[in-house]
């Protein structure tokens, strides 16, 4: 795609609050849009690009979240926070990374898994500095809503540049091949732990950085929100809906993912049905078109 | 320190619930043996078991060990359905295929769930929940005890059905070399939709038989699954005797862990989610894999 045209999405989304600054709720929708748009596009790097598909980001997006609510809580400024927070998310990458990328394909899903839930088991019984199960309640955030709602738009543009300068990079092309076959890209010479562990650092420092800026918006934080299984499950489901291993599918995935589900909350009759159409589609997408609603997208373009 | 009936006490505990944990997991040792997917809908098929047992128990009085019963002939049908309707689709693609369409029927079985008993906590009350049978002076509670001897009994027929009929000699076949077993004549599609169906019915009455030990929700079997995984993983992945190896083994850290100084009641699945990363990142082949390589090094 051409540059001009994410640049023109960019400065049409940033006009929003200007042009209607009384609709609140509606900056709150895009701000935890464009978080969701950050992990999605994040989580792709490795899930989509280097094809390890993890059920175990709630575990960076979860202490990342602590560092900022912990560093807050001392008297930080929370947005001084926020680079720790995606360090301390690489820092758990790199801990998770190194016994399970020995792992291959659907083992390594299997390990994330695991992994996941004995991070949220972790933070509930680390009460002294969590709060366990009863979470931690923070100081009331300071920015305004369209504060939060342009940081979140520049947090996703950066999250989708990044992504688009991997995939066009020789780290992109490594990860590509490893996908494709990892016996013969490493017969080439491709070192391929090392392309993965880069990947991986670089998707959980964004999802760190999202994560700190979630508490700051939420001022509120409990081990089974931030650690919670669903959270890892969204990710996998808003990149794999959207279309795994591209640029732009994980940003469509987010932007019907995050709005319909809190349209879906926001029903009381509709609530139970809430996962049931995403795990539908992803049934209807495996089965049907692995490219994703975006494959879709470009098949019935190309008609 | 601690009195011998206390450890005694703990010995029954972990033998118990090894029974229970294997009997959960066999389901998926077999599905993985056959087709070499991880399937994911393992805990949906408990949890909708789970409920299915609940119904027949608040209709018809049945007893939920009659209702696991029912319920697994019903989740042999309805797993060989799935197979046919969908599973078939992904057996040849990549193994994320396969394990992204089972977590999606996970996740629609779990809604479903919602949808129809609401998110509380359910439980089975029958007359024998709180019954106790003396066993070498201690108290064994006979709700744990008919899961462990359902558990044996499971473990006997399926060694004998997969040992002595031809319909077990073929899902062996296939699990062991399937192009083999196409060129022999077995007809490999025919046996993975009856092994799938067999794998859901054996997970539908493990889910069955949970209901006389806990209350369950529709998010009711996602730790159970994740310890079925540690299971089969340190089972060696397909084999049965495997299974019930790695069971004693999660059932007998998770009862003595509370000899550990400072250990919390709440940190028990921390033990078997550990055990599941480092099972598969070091024992890739299982227990017996590492028996094996001892006596060949020796």
């Amino acid at each position: 795609m051409r540059l001009w045209a994410p640049i023109a999405l960019v400065i049409v989304l940033a006009l929003f609050p200007v042009v209607f600054p009384a609709e609140l709720n509606y900056l709150g929708l895009g701000f935890l849009t464009f978080i969701f748009v950050t992990l999605a596009v994040s989580w792709n790097m490795v899930g989509g690009y280097a094809g390890q598909v993890s059920f175990g980001y709630a575990a960076f997006f979860g202490t990342a979240a602590y560092v900022t609510a912990i560093l807050w809580r001392n008297g930080w400024d929370p947005i001084l926070t926020l680079p720790f927070a995606g360090l301390a998310a690489v820092a758990v990458a790199l801990l998770v990374g190194l016994p399970c990328f020995r792992l291959l394909g659907p083992y390594f899903s299997i390990a994330t898994i695991g992994i996941g839930e004995t991070s949220r088991i972790l933070a509930l019984n680390l009460d002294q500095l969590t709060g366990g199960a009863s979470g931690l309640n923070l100081p009331l955030s300071v920015p305004s809503k369209p504060w939060f709602y342009w940081s979140g738009l520049a947090l996703a543009g950066v999250a989708v540049g990044v992504s688009a300068w991997l995939r066009a990079s020789r780290i992109g092309l490594g990860l590509f091949a490893l996908r494709m076959d990892q016996d013969a890209a490493e017969s080439v010479g491709l070192n391929s732990t090392l392309y993965k562990h880069i990947a991986h650092c670089v998707s959980a420092f964004l999802v760190g950085v999202a994560a700190g800026l979630y508490v700051v918006y939420l001022s509120y934080i409990h081990p089974d929100t931030v650690f919670s299984f669903t959270l890892s499950i969204s990710m996998v489901l808003m990149g794999v809906i959207g279309g795994v291993g591209t640029l732009w599918g994980p940003v469509l995935g987010a932007t019907i993912y995050l709005p319909l589900q809190q349209l879906l909350l926001a029903q009381p009759n509709l609530v139970a049905v809430n996962q049931l159409i995403f795990g539908g589609l992803l049934i209807a997408i495996v089965l049907f078109e692995p490219g994703g609603l975006l494959g879709l997208l470009r098949r019935l373009a190309h008609r | 320190m601690y009195e011998p009936s206390a450890i005694a006490g703990l010995v029954v505990t972990a033998v118990l619930t090894a029974g229970l944990y294997a009997l959960m997991s066999y389901g998926l040792a077999l599905v993985y043996g056959v087709m070499k997917i991880i399937n994911l809908a393992h805990a949906g098929t408990m949890m909708l078991s789970a409920f299915v047992v609940l119904e027949l128990n608040h209709r018809f009085h049945l007893d939920p060990i009659l209702g696991a019963a029912v319920s697994a002939a019903l989740f042999l049908g309805i797993g060989m359905l799935l197979y046919v309707l969908a599973v078939r689709r992904v057996i040849g693609a990549p193994p994320i295929a396969s394990l992204l369409l089972l977590f999606g029927v996970w996740l629609c079985a779990q809604n479903a769930a919602y949808f129809f008993w609401g998110s509380e906590d359910q439980s089975i009350v029958t007359a024998y929940t709180l019954a106790t049978i003396p066993l070498g002076g201690v108290p064994v509670p006979v709700v744990r005890l008919i899961p462990f001897l359902a558990s044996l009994v499971a473990l006997g027929v399926l060694s004998w059905f997969l040992r002595s009929t031809d319909l077990g000699k073929a899902i062996r076949a296939v699990s062991q070399n399937s192009t083999a077993a196409r060129l022999a004549g077995i007809r490999a599609e025919r046996v993975g939709t009856i092994a799938f169906g067999i794998g859901s019915s054996l997970s539908a009455f493990a889910g069955g038989l949970l209901t006389l030990l806990f209350s369950f929700n529709p998010d009711f079997g996602h730790t159970l699954q994740l310890k079925s995984f540690a299971i089969i993983v340190l089972g060696g992945l397909e084999s049965f005797p495997g299974v019930a190896l790695g069971a004693v083994v999660l059932a007998a850290i998770e009862s003595f862990s509370i000899l550990i100084p400072g250990w919390r009641g709440s940190l028990v699945n921390l033990l078997a989610f550990s055990l599941l990363v480092a099972a598969l990142v070091l024992l890739p082949g299982g227990i017996a894999s590492l028996l094996e390589r001892r006596g060949k090094t020796e």
